[in-house]
């Protein structure tokens, strides 16, 4: 007992360095080996909310797109992204992308240039879909797209007027979207399309965003002001999953080319690292405290 | 070896993730010369899409519309922003910087009337509304309400500060209390989760930049970085020990 009690305590005294290896060494090896452990992903609640109401929606219905996320939250959002647009191409949706982050632009084309290369869907720029690029301000943006869009943008990214562009027309403020969708890593994000846009104007709105923001966002979902959300990468993951499995059970539609393979996302793979990081930061933490009060003890 | 852009993109992609992990093992040069070309490049980029995305069509687009071109009309009442935001950078003066808190009141000023409204809606009349009880639905969705109901009131109650906590007060906010260590201990569960994200994001594109397509960037780099850091951390040790010396 006493011998359990020391090893206790010396693992309380771990370099801080040997926890950092251990750490990448957990999120190294599943990456190398994906095989070596699969976890399965269960689909969540506030993900299958999100799944059924763009599922909802029908043929050139319009979503308003917003790319609240850069670099540094990439990993997280991105499978979003392209599983969110894979899904309303799917259906045919026209989708209107603004970027109210400046890296969101280019967050967005990156998107938007995966999914055309997937040769998936039969995509035109300006016809299926659209981006008005960045502006700053954040939530006067975001009022602005509310109230007169005309009033924030006039060109789209390629600095096209907007007048000229077909998919413009009868698109005078956010009403005249079916449906917000708010891919967010911080502010400006979820809340304040929720505060300044979608609560005032009754439209729907769902939101994608990073897994520190899901707890402050959850008040939202609850009171039904966002309709569900994907939260971080196991969201991602799980509604991967639902469209994956949504295109591959879906009869060969004049929105999709024939013959193209559909791949499974990147969050999906990233799971098993994920969940194997995880247990280990538990063990961490339930050796830490059994030392700290071991050590706490032995002080008295 | 293809030097194309993106091979440069790349080893640069890489030796500047390499370097940001080295702080991990401790401060040094690597780490913060990443630190400052992140600082420097951020500004820069934040700066010039910020002039280009929203200044130049959205302010000059309307004072100068046949140059700019922006699809805006001329509109004089624009100029009151372009005032604003000259007084904004009359910080930088010593005699004029007096002129830069008319822009900060009028910032204040709107932000606090667009947020009172928002928030007052959005966050109290449909959250309060939300937690009202429901008992048209089944009893885990009733027992939920309930403990949503019990959670806001004894959190709320733990913030009243107005009364000592003693008594049926105290006893309902230290239950207030293991609501916010639940709520508190979500988030970091959330954060941990988040930053284990980054993290497998960063060491996937690691492990993608370490095939021969990509010239090996990531051994490369990793064993040269390695084998300075050795150096440089001889050289440190020696030149403290040195310093101690001269002092005594």
């Amino acid at each position: 007992m006493f011998n359990i009690k020391n090893i206790f305590i010396k693992l309380g005294q771990l370099d801080r360095r040997l926890i950092y290896l251990l750490v990448s060494l957990s999120v190294l090896i599943p990456l190398l080996n994906p095989n070596l452990l699969q976890l399965p992903t269960k689909t969540t609640k506030n993900t299958q909310i999100v799944f059924d109401s763009l599922n909802d929606l029908k043929e050139n219905d319009k979503v308003l797109l917003s790319f609240e996320y850069g670099a540094s939250t990439k990993p997280e959002i991105h499978p979003m992204s392209i599983a969110i647009l894979n899904h309303l191409f799917s259906k045919g949706i026209k989708v209107y992308i603004v970027s109210l982050w400046p890296e969101g632009v280019m967050m967005a084309a990156d998107a938007i240039n995966e999914i055309v290369d997937s040769n998936l869907f039969k995509v035109e720029y300006g016809i299926d879909y659209i981006n008005l690029g960045y502006k700053q301000g954040g939530p006067v943006v975001i009022r602005g797209i509310a109230t007169n869009i005309g009033s924030v943008f006039t060109q789209d990214v390629h600095l096209t007027l907007l007048d000229e562009i077909p998919m413009m027309n009868n698109i005078k403020d956010v009403r005249d979207f079916d449906f917000v969708f708010d891919l967010s890593a911080g502010f400006p994000g979820n809340a304040e399309w929720v505060q300044y846009a979608c609560d005032e104007y009754k439209i729907p709105l769902s939101s994608g965003c990073t897994s520190i923001m899901v707890t402050d966002a959850i008040p939202y979902v609850e009171s039904g002001q966002l309709k569900g959300i994907i939260a971080g990468m196991p969201g991602a993951a799980e509604y991967e999953n639902l469209v994956y499995d949504y295109l591959n059970n879906l009869e060969y539609n004049k929105f999709m080319n024939k013959n193209v393979d559909i791949k499974p996302g990147k969050a999906t793979s990233r799971m098993s690292a994920q969940s194997i990081t995880h247990l280990l930061m538990v063990l961490f933490i339930i050796f830490g405290n059994i030392s700290y009060y071991l050590t706490r003890k032995k002080n008295n | 070896m293809n030097f194309s852009i993106e091979m440069i993109g790349v080893w640069f992609a890489v030796l500047l993730t390499l370097s940001i992990f080295s702080y991990l093992y401790g401060d040094n040069p690597f780490y913060k010369s990443a630190e400052h070309i992140f600082v420097g490049v951020s500004a820069g980029y934040i700066f010039a899409i910020t002039f280009w995305d929203t200044i130049w069509p959205n302010l000059f687009g309307r004072l100068f519309p046949s140059y700019v071109q922006a699809g805006f009309k001329f509109d004089i009442i624009y100029i009151i922003p372009l005032l604003l935001g000259i007084f904004m950078l009359l910080r930088l003066s010593k005699k004029y910087s007096w002129l830069s808190r008319i822009s900060i009141a009028y910032i204040v000023g709107m932000a606090a009337g667009l947020k009172f409204y928002v928030f007052l809606n959005s966050n109290l009349i449909i959250q309060i509304k939300s937690s009202m009880l429901d008992f048209n639905t089944d009893i885990i969705g009733i027992i939920n309400q309930i403990i949503i109901l019990i959670g806001v009131i004894s959190g709320l109650v733990y913030f009243f500060f107005s009364k000592e906590h003693k008594g049926t007060i105290g006893k309902i906010s230290k239950v207030g209390i293991y609501f916010l260590m639940i709520k508190f201990g979500a988030s970091f569960g959330f954060a941990v989760m988040g930053r284990v994200s980054l993290l497998i994001g960063r060491f996937e594109e690691l492990i993608k930049y370490s095939s021969k397509e990509y010239s090996y960037s990531t051994p490369i780099i990793l064993i040269s970085m390695v084998i300075i850091l050795t150096i440089w951390s001889v050289k440190e040790t020696k030149n403290d020990k040195l310093k101690q010396i001269n002092k005594r």
